[in-house]
C-alpha cells in the first residue's frame, strides 16, 4: 500500500514536471508578436493587412529554418488587437498585450493617438515596439524602444516637395488638409515648412475629422483660395478620392498631392478620374515590382481586396528586423535586441537595408527605407521618382 | 453673393440624405418610442449590397438606369429582410423601452459592422455615378450625380409627407405615434402600423444609403458619420417630429457647409453640438417636439 502510494506520487510528480519541460519548450519555440492595429473602422484594411503580413513573414522565417539563438530554434506568432485608431481602444490593447498576453515585441502599430498610449507603457516594461505612425514626437532617445518601420512627413515630405517643385516649376501657392489628430497635426508642421522651404505660398491649412461623410464644404473651401496645388498630406486614400471629386466638381484643375498616399485602389474607388495625376508619397507601383513582391501584393489582394501598402509592410519589415536583432544578440531579451538594433541590417521588403535617423530624432531608431514618389496615371500608378536613403 | 449660393445649394445637396436618415429615425421613434441606433447599419448595408449587385450586373447590364434599378431593388429587399429579422425578434418586444432599445441597438450595431466587415471587407468598394459630369446652373457648378441625389431625395422627402398627410396609413401611423392606445381603440392595428413603420424606415435608411454610395466611400463604417448627424437633427428637431426632422436636417447641413468654410471643417462640428447643447437647455423637446 506504501509502495503504491509513492509509486502514484512520482507517477504524478513525473506527469507534471514532463508537462511543465513541454511548456517551457513550447515558450522557448514561440515568440509571440503583438499588433495594435485598426481592424474596424475606415482604416481596417490596414490593420487586417499588417497582420496577414505579419504571419506571412512568420511563415517564411519558420520556412527558412526559424530564429537560432544559443543553439535553439524559436518561431514567431502573430496577436493582432483592434485599437479602432484611437486612444481609448490603443490603451486597451496596450492593457491586453503587455499586460495580460505578456508580448514582449511589437511588429506594428498604427496611429500617433493609440501608439502614444501603447508606446508610454511599452517603454516602461522594456517591451520593442515597432510603429508606422507618423509623429515626430514618439521617436528619440527618450524611446530606446521604440523603432520606425515606415517613412513618414519627415522622411517624405522634404524629398517629395522638391522632386514636384522642380517637375511643377509654376507652382506658387498651396492649399492644404490633414486630419484632425495628431498624426495630422505633425505631419501638417512638416509638410508645410516643406513647401515654404520650396519657395510656395501656403495660402490655407485645416484640419477635418476623420469620419467626415460630406466633403463639399472643405472642397468648397479650398478651392476658395484658388491654390495651384492641393496637399492632403495625411488625409486616407478614401476621403483624398472624395476631395478631389468635389474639387473637379467646382471646376479646380491644379496639381494634386498626398504623403501619405499608399495605394490606388482607395483613391480610385470613390475619386475615379477626379484623381488622375495625383502624386503619392507612400504607395508601392505594381510595374516595379520583384517577383516576391508581386507575390505579397497578389496574396494581399485575396485577404483584404487592394494591393500591399506601406502601412501594412512595416509589419512585414519589423518581423524580419527582429529576428536579425536576436540573431546578432544572440538573446530574445528585449533590452538586449534594442540595443542591438540600430545596428543590424535584415532584408526588409524593399531589399537590404538598416536603421538611421540620427540627425533628425537624435538616435538610429528609424528604418531606412527608399522615398518612392509615384504618379496615378489612368488606374495605375507610375513611379516617377525615387530617393535612396 | 455667388459663394453664398454655392454654399446654400451646397447646403441643400447635404440636407438631401441627411432628411431621408433622419426621417427613418423619427418614424421608428414615433411609432415604436425607440432610438434604433442600428440604423446607420441599414443604410450602409443598401449601398453595399448595391456596389455587391452593381459588380454582378455590370458584365450583362453595364453601369445604366436598368443595372442601378435592379441593383437597387436588390438593396432594399435586403434591408427589409433584415429590417423584417430584427423588428421580430428584437424590437418588436421592446416597443417603448428605451434602455432596452438602446442595448438591443447597440448590440445590433457591434454586430452588423463586424459580419459587413467579413462579408464585405474593409476595401472601399466603387459604385459608378449613373451620371457623370458637371453641369451650370444658376452660375452655380454642380456635379450631375448630386443632382439626380437631390431630385430623387426630394421627390421622396415629399411622397412621404403626403402618404403621411393623405392616405389612411399615413393618419393611422400618425394617431399611433401621438397616442397608441387611443389609437388602438379607434380600431387601428397598432402592431401592423407599427410594424409598417419600422420597415418604412429600413427602406428609407436603404434609399438613402444607396443615393449616396457613388459619392461616397462605401466601406461597413458609411452609416456612422451619417447616425450621428441625422440623430442630432432629429434631437433639434424633435423626436418623432416629420417636421422637425426636416428642418433639424437643413439646419446640420447649413453649418456644415457655412461655418466650414467662412471658419474651419473642425469648427463646424464643433459647432453643430454646440447647437445641440443649446437647443437641449432651451427647448429639450426640440424645435417641433411635444409630449
Amino acid at each position: 500500500m506504501r509502495i503504491m502510494f509513492h509509486s502514484s506520487v512520482a507517477l504524478k510528480t513525473a506527469s507534471v514536471a514532463a508537462m511543465l519541460i513541454a511548456a517551457n519548450l513550447c515558450a522557448a519555440e514561440t515568440i509571440k508578436l503583438g499588433l495594435s492595429v485598426p481592424l474596424s473602422g475606415a482604416a481596417a484594411n490596414w490593420g487586417k493587412g499588417s497582420d496577414w503580413l505579419c504571419a506571412k513573414a512568420a511563415q517564411e522565417i519558420k520556412a527558412q529554418g526559424g530564429i537560432k539563438v544559443q543553439g535553439q530554434t524559436h518561431q514567431f506568432e502573430c496577436v493582432s488587437y483592434d485599437n479602432q485608431y484611437n486612444a481609448a481602444e490603443g490603451t486597451k490593447v496596450a492593457q491586453a498585450l503587455v499586460m495580460r498576453d505578456g508580448v514582449q515585441f511589437v511588429v506594428g502599430s498604427i496611429g500617433t493617438a493609440p501608439v502614444r498610449a501603447l508606446q508610454s507603457l511599452a517603454e516602461r516594461k522594456n517591451v520593442l515596439l515597432f510603429t508606422v505612425a507618423w509623429g515626430a514626437s514618439i521617436k528619440g532617445p527618450k524611446f530606446p524602444f521604440t523603432f520606425s518601420s515606415m517613412n513618414t512627413p519627415l522622411e517624405i515630405s522634404e524629398p517629395m516637395i522638391s522632386f514636384i517643385k522642380k517637375q511643377h516649376p509654376e507652382i506658387k501657392t498651396v492649399a492644404m488638409l490633414n486630419p484632425n489628430d495628431a498624426t495630422g497635426q505633425e505631419a501638417e508642421k512638416v509638410t508645410k515648412a516643406a513647401w515654404e522651404k520650396n519657395g510656395a505660398k501656403v495660402l490655407v491649412s485645416d484640419l477635418y475629422e476623420r469620419g467626415t461623410s460630406e466633403f463639399q464644404p472643405i472642397a468648397a473651401r479650398l478651392n476658395a483660395v484658388k491654390p495651384d496645388l492641393v496637399d492632403l498630406g495625411a488625409v486616407p486614400p478614401a476621403d483624398v478620392g472624395l476631395i478631389f471629386k468635389e474639387l473637379k466638381s467646382l471646376g479646380w484643375n491644379g496639381v494634386k498631392v498626398v504623403e501619405a498616399g499608399t495605394g490606388a485602389d482607395g483613391l480610385l474607388a470613390t475619386g475615379k478620374d477626379a484623381v488622375e495625376g495625383t502624386y503619392l508619397g507612400a504607395a508601392i507601383p505594381a510595374n516595379s515590382m520583384t517577383p516576391h513582391q508581386k507575390e505579397l501584393d497578389e496574396g494581399m489582394r485575396k485577404a483584404t481586396g487592394e494591393g500591399v501598402n506601406a502601412v501594412q509592410i512595416g509589419a512585414y519589415d519589423a518581423v524580419w528586423a527582429i529576428k536579425a536583432a536576436m540573431e546578432k544578440a544572440q538573446s530574445i531579451d528585449p533590452v538586449a535586441v534594442a540595443k542591438t538594433m540600430p545596428t543590424v541590417k535584415f532584408k526588409s521588403f524593399y531589399g537590404e537595408t538598416g536603421f538611421g535617423g540620427k540627425d533628425i530624432y537624435g538616435s538610429d531608431q528609424q528604418m531606412l527605407l527608399p522615398v518612392i514618389i509615384t504618379r496615378l496615371t489612368g488606374s495605375t500608378l507610375q513611379e516617377v521618382g525615387r530617393v535612396e536613403r | 453673393m455667388q459663394e453664398v449660393f454655392q454654399l446654400l445649394f451646397t447646403a441643400l445637396q447635404i440636407s438631401a440624405v441627411y432628411i431621408l436618415f433622419s426621417l427613418g429615425l423619427t418614424l421608428i421613434f414615433g411609432v415604436l418610442k425607440v432610438v434604433n441606433f442600428a440604423h446607420g447599419q441599414l443604410f450602409t448595408f443598401g449601398a453595399l449590397v448595391l456596389s455587391l449587385t452593381m459588380g454582378a450586373l455590370a458584365p450583362s447590364l453595364g453601369h445604366g438606369w436598368a443595372a442601378y434599378l435592379v441593383a437597387g431593388l436588390a438593396g432594399l429587399a435586403a434591408c427589409l429582410a433584415v429590417g423584417l429579422v430584427i423588428y421580430q425578434f428584437g424590437f418588436k418586444r421592446l416597443e417603448r423601452d428605451m434602455t432596452g432599445s438602446f442595448i438591443l441597438s447597440a448590440g445590433l450595431v457591434l454586430l452588423f459592422e463586424g459580419l459587413m466587415l467579413e462579408v464585405f471587407g474593409g476595401a472601399v468598394r466603387p459604385v459608378p455615378a449613373l451620371l457623370e459630369g458637371n453641369v451650370q446652373m444658376l452660375g452655380l457648378m454642380v456635379s450631375r450625380q448630386r443632382l439626380v441625389l437631390l431630385v430623387f431625395a426630394v421627390l421622396l422627402t415629399a411622397a412621404i409627407l403626403t402618404l403621411l398627410r393623405y392616405t389612411r396609413f399615413g393618419k393611422a401611423l400618425r394617431a399611433v405615434a401621438i397616442d397608441y392606445e387611443a389609437a388602438m381603440l379607434q380600431g387601428i392595428a397598432y402592431r401592423r402600423i407599427a410594424l409598417y413603420g419600422f420597415l418604412m424606415a429600413c427602406a428609407l435608411a436603404a434609399t438613402a444609403g444607396m443615393l449616396i454610395a457613388p459619392v461616397a466611400a462605401v466601406t461597413p463604417t458609411l452609416g456612422d458619420a451619417y447616425l450621428v448627424k441625422g440623430f442630432i437633427a432629429v434631437v433639434v428637431g424633435g423626436m418623432g417630429s416629420i417636421v422637425g426632422a426636416v428642418a433639424g436636417s437643413l439646419l446640420i447641413a447649413l453649418l456644415e457647409s457655412f461655418v466650414g468654410f467662412y471658419f474651419d471643417p473642425s469648427i463646424a462640428n464643433l459647432a453643430i453640438f454646440v447647437i445641440v447643447m443649446v437647443v437641449l437647455l432651451v427647448k429639450p423637446k426640440g424645435f417641433f417636439g411635444n409630449d
